[in-house]
């Protein structure tokens, strides 16, 4: 299995005022391709900062990381984002859908984002088919329930094949029964589709899905 | 539509619908000035170039496009019609008075026969002024519910019957018997001014200096040099114009600036959103962009239809005639999606600009 995802000795310092908070503090961690990991850890261990730095949405401010062979850390910002556009699906806690578009049109804006014209119509109801959603493709995320809601949030990050998804607690917001509907098929996406997932939770039974833990503490991989 | 731009404009209805008002506004005064100025300026020039005469002889300072001194005296008359080179003489008193709703309106008096055949005017309908309580009126005035046989009132009370219809428009676009308007406005032998006709035209100039020549102190002008100039005689139009322009234009960017301000303030969780699914900052402008674009677009067909309503509306109330300039409306169109493409810029350079892990965290 190739390595997919690559993090030496990331460092995140946050300058507050005067003062300077280490959020992270030389963490190295290496995903392979197909791989489920879980980072799991207390409030302010640093986990959402992590995640954040392997999506290009922070710069650390010492470290590297690369991603399906491209250096995230050395790029610009117009890089990042173009990396970010092509390699990496978010999952987060507040599901983070458009609420003035349909679950297809969440998934369509995704497609218009990466650009090059891409438009797959079957490919958006294969994937919305496979979440259970295909009844669902028309309606607006205030119709939905939390489940189907992240579902949605799923489907929008794996349309366009990412290398990664990285997901934020997706199972923070729902109630146990949406929780394991959800947790499901992130396996699903794993076991099928070998879709590489890293994902925060604080969730045991969430853990549980995954292949790997990795434990984080004060900044630290422990 | 499953798009992000036109379900964002459904989201808040009446926002956009003030946005959309905000640039028709624009749109409109640019529209409903300039199609009324340029109405009414080409509505005198038509009825000026209906005037054969190539000169008008009058006394100085007279003839400004207001003056309405009926201070010269008709005793010229015979005398110019003996200039060498001089084919006929018709006098004409001009007044203004105040009328209608738009306050002010013109009559003239003239002496119909030499007048009417001197500028090839025709009675369309009814016959020329008979009597002192007569007048005749153009085509335009007489759609105006004054058909022949009906009665008009002229300096406040006075009712006058009219006699017939004439065309073309020429002028005042009442006209009456000199001798009546000079007994109204008790001014025996008195006039404005005098029209002169040349046998040849290519003589004009040579006629108008041997009259300068023959009455000096005088006023004499030809006619091609007054009547080719009528919007620049009116003082500060083009100005007037411009500035209204400009002012149309700062509105509407304004408006939409505002708007998409407070659209990208309610929308940063949104944009985070964007940014975390790879959005380009020029993508995020774009949208941005577009979405005031639409709202611009709206807005102006708003105008259009506004200026064309209130033109319409205008032109019924008072005699202002309305005209549709196709220049004008690629102006307005200009102003109104050019003030909404800059108007957004600065919010869109904002939001696009914005730290991804702040505008995700906002609420």
């Amino acid at each position: 299995m190739a390595t997919i995802l690559k993090a030496d000795n990331l460092e995140k310092i946050y300058r507050v005022g005067k003062v300077d908070v280490p959020a992270l503090r030389g963490v190295s961690l290496a995903a392979q391709e197909g791989e489920f990991i879980g980072i799991m850890g207390p409030s302010g261990c640093g986990k959402s900062t992590m995640l954040h730095l392997l999506g290009g949405l922070l710069t650390p401010t010492k470290g590297r990381i690369v991603i399906d062979g491209e250096d995230l850390t050395a790029a610009t910002d117009a890089k990042r984002t173009d990396i970010r556009r092509r390699k990496i699906g978010f999952v987060f806690q507040r599901f983070n859908l458009f609420p003035t578009l349909t679950a297809e049109g969440n998934l369509r804006l995704a497609e218009r984002i990466q650009g090059n014209g891409a438009d797959d119509p079957d490919r958006r109801r294969e994937i919305l088919r496979m979440l259970r959603l295909e009844d669902k493709m028309h309606h607006k995320p205030l119709e939905l329930s939390g489940g189907e809601q992240q579902r949605v949030a799923l489907a929008r990050a794996v349309v366009n094949r990412p290398a990664i998804v990285l997901a934020d607690e997706p199972t923070g917001n729902l109630d146990s029964e949406n929780s394991e509907i959800v947790l499901n098929m992130f396996r699903e996406l794993n076991d099928r589709f070998n879709q590489t997932i890293i994902m925060i939770t604080h969730n045991p039974e969430a853990a549980a899905a995954c292949q790997r833990i990795i434990q984080m503490r004060d900044g630290h991989i422990v | 539509m499953d798009s992000l731009v036109v379900s964002n404009i459904r989201q808040r209805p009446l926002r956009s619908a003030i946005s959309v008002l905000g640039v028709a506004l624009g749109v409109a005064l640019v529209m409903l000035f300039t199609g009324l100025a340029h109405g009414m300026s080409d509505d005198l020039q038509k009825r000026s170039s209906n005037v054969s005469a190539e000169i008008i002889f009058t006394r100085p300072g007279s003839l400004q496009l207001t003056s309405a001194s009926v201070n010269l005296s008709t005793k010229y008359v015979p005398l110019l019609q003996q200039i060498e080179g001089v084919e006929s003489v018709t006098p004409v008193i001009r007044h203004f008075y105040a009328s209608g709703a738009f306050g002010v309106d013109q009559v003239e008096g003239v002496e119909w026969d030499s007048f009417s055949k001197m500028n090839n005017i025709r009675i369309i309908k009814g016959q020329a002024p008979r009597s002192p309580d007569e007048i005749v009126i153009d085509e335009t005035k007489a759609a105006r519910n004054h058909p022949v046989g009906s009665t008009i009132k002229v300096f406040g009370d006075k009712v006058y019957r009219v006699a017939g219809i004439y065309a073309p428009e020429s002028g005042a676009r009442a006209k009456m018997s000199m001798a009546t308007l000079q007994e109204a406005l008790e001014a025996p032998d008195k006039c404005t001014f005098i029209y002169v006709k040349v046998k040849n035209p290519s003589e004009q100039v040579a006629v108008a200096k041997r009259i300068d020549e023959a009455f000096p102190g005088n006023k004499i002008q030809l006619t091609r040099e007054i009547f080719a100039t009528i919007e620049n005689s009116i003082p500060g139009l083009t100005i007037f114009l411009r500035v209204l322009v400009v002012l149309a234009a700062i509105v509407s960017a304004l408006v939409i600036m505002l708007a998409m301000h407070t659209t990208i303030t309610e929308r940063t969780r949104e944009i985070g959103i964007l940014k975390a699914m790879g959005a380009s900052r020029f993508y995020i402008i774009s949208e941005i962009e577009r979405e005031a674009l639409l709202i611009s677009f709206i807005g102006l067909l708003v105008g259009f239809a506004l200026a064309a309503g209130a033109g319409f509306g205008i032109h019924k109330a008072t005699s202002l005639i309305f005209e549709f300039s196709p220049r004008w409306a690629l102006t307005a169109a200009a102003i109104g999606l050019l003030g909404g493409a800059l108007g957004a810029f600065y919010p869109a350079a904002r939001a696009a600009n914005l730290d991804p892990v702040n505008a995700l965290a906002y609420e």
